[in-house]
């Protein structure tokens, strides 16, 4: 499935990217700028993460769509930024018979601590002229929490 | 210039679809962020054609699709989502939507959609 979120990050954000090896994520508190989750359900249950700073994801949006973005619009272009991920992901793995449905984004400017999941991988993407940001895959049982 | 409602839970992506379709030269009378407010929107503006996101709180697109088809069969409604499996859009074309347009989508993919909905 981190393949799948991984190409999707390559489709959704078409800009030259250098993607890190993926860590297993054993801190279990997430300190960036800002962060993004989507819930999946399905065939997997989970969530997908993506973090970074706010200035990081303003220069994403202005290389994607032209114009810098900040305040409530860039929270909700970092939540629809997330929903592209994720929604592409559904589509890539639904071609390998998996079926999973996506919850809203939920955009969070504060410190978070994680709780009931599995396991979880976080992959750096550095981004040409943009920056960094981190996306997350939480994975759980399905029927937990 | 046609008439129509923007529905996305994304208040980025409704001003994105604004723009495109502004550019377009159509009219935007209205914007809902999620299906219970799109169904009631379409019933007071009555537009010429909607824009609907699925993933959103309250109540999906495809469930405000089969509701604003009830009230109005000939409702033009064009799905504009990031999820886009196949099952996804059978679903949607059978719940009554004319087309289906996958997030993150060119201008021009979206004004072509509109043409072939509107038939013009
Ligand atoms: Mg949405």
């Amino acid at each position: 499935m981190l393949h799948s979120v991984m190409e999707s990050v390559r489709q959704v954000i078409p800009i030259p990217a250098v993607v890190q090896s993926p860590n297993v994520l054993e801190d279990t508190v997430i300190q960036r700028d800002i962060e993004v989750f989507v819930g999946f359900t399905g065939h997997a249950y989970g969530r997908i993460v993506i973090q970074g700073e706010c200035k990081t994801f303003s220069k994403l949006g202005e290389f994607m769509y032209g114009m810098p973005l900040e305040g409530d619009i860039l929270h909700s272009f970092v939540g629809e930024l997330a929903n592209m991920v994720a929604g592409n992901t559904s589509i890539l793995i639904s071609n390998k018979g998996i079926t999973i449905d996506i919850t809203p984004p939920t955009v969070m400017v504060e410190k978070l601590h994680l709780h009931g999941y599995e396991r979880g991988i976080s992959v750096p993407v550095q981004f040409e002229n943009v920056g960094e940001i981190n996306i997350i895959l939480l994975l759980q049982n399905q029927g937990d929490g | 210039m046609a008439k129509v409602l923007i529905v996305d839970d994304a208040a980025f992506m409704r001003m994105m679809l604004k723009n495109i379709l502004q550019k377009g030269g159509h009219e935007v009378v209205g914007e809902a962020e999620n299906g219970l407010m799109a169904i009631e929107k379409y019933r007071n503006l009555i537009p010429d054609f909607v824009t609907m996101d699925i993933t959103m709180p309250v109540m999906e697109g495809i469930e405000a699709v089969k509701q604003i088809k009830v009230s109005d069969p000939n409702a033009n409604i064009i799905m504009c989502s990031a999820m886009g499996q196949q099952s996804l859009i059978v679903q949607a074309i059978q719940a009554g939507a004319k087309d289906f347009i996958v997030k993150p989508f060119h201008e021009e993919r979206v004004l072509e959609s509109v043409r072939k909905v509107l038939g013009a």
